[in-house]
């Protein structure tokens, strides 16, 4: 059988306890210091290593990347897919550049193994999107960030 | 057998062995770019000078036979020294764009370069740059590459016997070039690719294809003519990218011919035949198995059945064909076709100097052995054919007769038959194939079959059961 704590009247009305407990609960609310920000209006800076919403780095209107398949070997999730190609006035570079985004695990190998430069993760982080997304070159060739 | 000491280490040798193979016997590895065991040696890189006792200066070892007691160091800091000195010198004009060449990944003087060199370097002034001339249809020529090892030139002399790589001008500027700047002539173009130690030299079939070490490496031996060559198929997610040479000291040495060197591309070919067919309404569609079973069998019932057997299949389904053929086939008659013009082995002959055969059908002698017989023209009052066929063998005139393919076609080849129950080729298969010397080899599987192309003891096994309404409703859902 269940034995019932012996406790008086006010300790079973627990007025006081809810009492001290609002006092913290006020103390964080008037003099604490605020987690949370107004999003949309305000947004957080984050630090330029923040590695986000990836894209493929220009110079000259040239992009950068040579298609060395050193971004897909490195990669852990395997979400990278190019394809090589031959074109006037550069001997190889990528006919298709594919990041399966909803595979990617934000690791950054990719811009730590490119050995030209090219593949960036840039500091937006509002990627959600109502679809499976894959960004195809044209995507990824919009310049998103200043590394 | 005499022995000498390398790196502290007592190792045997056959008189007249350089040491690098005496060393490569021991498992010592002697880096070297110009020495390729198939051609002769010029010691012009000096990457594998070695330190020998009494010798007052580095012996290249691929040019020093060993002797009896010879004291050979291949790691002391002399050899060292040089070696990386060397490492150096190769790499002043060197592009290293990696990146974008075919080579990286299995690249001579990327390796070395990794294991001998040092990774700074010293040259600042401006590399040689060339204007590449066209190498025909096979080899893409970068020259910024090269490294002047001559493996190309000695290769081209020595063993296709047509010296069209030469080297022009001296020192710096050397150009390694066709002397007439002609495309290249000979059958063995891509021999030049699977020797050159660096990317100077690569196939324009497989140019930016894919990176080599994504590739997965299957032995197997050529289909393209009786002798049989030893390959190394090239796949990866099931396409299969490039075919180069595997070594073979009894068959083809190091080497293999372009035709067979790119023979494996009507396997994945669209225009292949993947799927049963039938031919409905005038024209052959594609069918269910069981659908397309059916109609080969109403095809030929009740008809004279003359069955082909192409010599291009393997020895195990040639056997189970002999076996099966009085069953499936009753009193039919049984020949085996390949080359136009060659019907008994016999008539099989060296078509060049160096590897092809005039038998364009890899298995012409295992099916001699096993009793079958050339096909030189059809039997009187045949009414229906039955061709089984690897993809290989060439088709032999049908005459406009009935007929249904098992195994390999093209939709072209096929256009006139009654149905075509899809086989597979030399690369989704294993089996057994007979060069002209009678040399059993085996051939593996290297990709998983393509569309809906079942295996010929498959295929046999639906021919005996369609008919049974329920093996039919079998065929179908299993398809």
């Amino acid at each position: 059988m269940l034995v019932e704590p012996k406790t008086s009247l006010l300790q079973r009305l627990y007025v006081i306890e809810i009492a001290k407990g609002m006092m913290i609960t006020m103390k964080n609310f008037f003099f604490g210091k605020k987690v949370t920000i107004q999003y949309p209006e305000q947004r957080r800076t984050y630090s330029d290593r923040y590695r986000g919403m990836h894209y493929i780095k220009v110079t000259d209107g040239v992009e950068n990347c040579t298609a060395c398949m050193l971004c897909p070997t490195v990669c852990p999730a395997e979400c990278i897919h190019i394809e090589a190609g031959e074109r006037e006035g550069k001997e190889k570079y990528p006919v298709t550049f594919e990041i399966d985004v909803l595979r990617c695990c934000f690791c950054g190998m990719c811009e730590e193994a490119c050995p030209k430069d090219a593949i960036k993760l840039s500091t937006i982080y509002e990627m959600s999107q109502p679809v499976r997304e894959v960004y195809d070159k044209e995507f990824l060739l919009e310049q998103r960030g200043n590394k | 057998m005499p022995k000498c000491i390398i790196d502290g280490r007592e190792v045997e040798f056959t008189p007249g062995q350089n040491l690098i193979e005496v060393a490569k016997s021991a498992g010592i590895v002697i880096p070297g770019f110009c020495y390729h065991p198939g051609l002769s040696v010029v010691a012009q890189c000096r990457m594998c000078a070695v330190e020998i006792e009494k010798m007052p200066k580095l012996q290249t070892a691929c040019s020093t036979a060993a002797t009896e007691g010879m004291v050979v160091k291949t790691r002391s800091e002399r050899v060292k020294d040089a070696q990386k000195s060397v490492m150096e010198f190769l790499l002043i004009n060197h592009p290293l764009d990696c990146p974008i060449c075919d080579k990286a990944g299995e690249c001579d003087l990327q390796d070395r370069s990794f294991d001998y060199g040092s990774p700074y370097q010293r040259y600042a002034e401006e590399r040689r740059t060339f204007e590449d001339v066209d190498m025909g249809p096979v080899i893409k020529k970068n020259m910024n590459r090269c490294i002047h090892c001559t493996r190309c030139i000695r290769f081209g002399d020595e063993i296709a016997g047509i010296r069209e790589m030469v080297a022009i001008h001296r020192g710096n500027s050397t150009e390694i070039t066709t002397l007439t700047g002609l495309p290249l002539e000979t059958e063995y173009a891509g021999n030049y690719a699977d020797i050159c130690p660096t990317g100077s030299l690569t196939l324009k079939d497989f140019r930016f294809k894919k990176r080599v070490w994504f590739l997965k490496k299957v032995p197997t031996i050529c289909e393209g003519c009786s002798r049989g060559c030893s390959l190394e198929l090239h796949q990866s997610d099931n396409v299969i990218y490039r075919c180069v040479a595997r070594e073979n000291l009894e068959v083809n040495k190091y080497w293999i011919c372009d035709e067979g060197r790119f023979n494996f591309h009507y396997v994945q070919a669209p225009e292949r035949l993947t799927e049963p067919a039938a031919r409905q309404g005038g024209s052959l569609q594609s069918a269910e198995w069981s659908v397309a079973v059916a109609k080969a069998k109403a095809t030929i019932v009740d008809k004279k059945v003359t069955v082909l057997v192409g010599s291009d299949l393997t020895q195990e389904e040639a056997l189970l064909l002999k076996e099966l053929a009085p069953k499936h086939f009753p009193g039919a008659a049984m020949f085996h076709f390949g080359t136009p013009g060659i019907t008994a082995g016999q008539h099989d002959a060296p078509a060049d100097k160096i590897l092809k055969r005039t038998s364009k059908t890899s298995n012409l002698h295992g099916l001699e052995q096993l009793g079958f017989e050339g096909l030189v023209t059809l039997p009187r009052g045949t009414e229906a054919v039955v061709v089984f066929r690897g993809g290989r063998a060439t088709l032999p005139d049908l005459g406009g007769l009935a007929t249904v393919g098992v195994g390999v076609f093209t939709a072209a080849e096929a256009e006139a038959f009654q149905a075509v129950l899809p086989g597979l080729t030399f690369t989704e298969k294993s089996g057994t194939i007979v060069n002209f010397e009678g040399r059993e080899q085996q051939l593996k599987r290297v990709i998983l079959p393509l569309g809906q192309a079942k295996p010929l003891a498959e295929i046999l096994t639906m021919w005996a059961n369609v008919g049974a309404a329920a093996v039919v409703a079998r065929a179908g859902a299993k398809v």
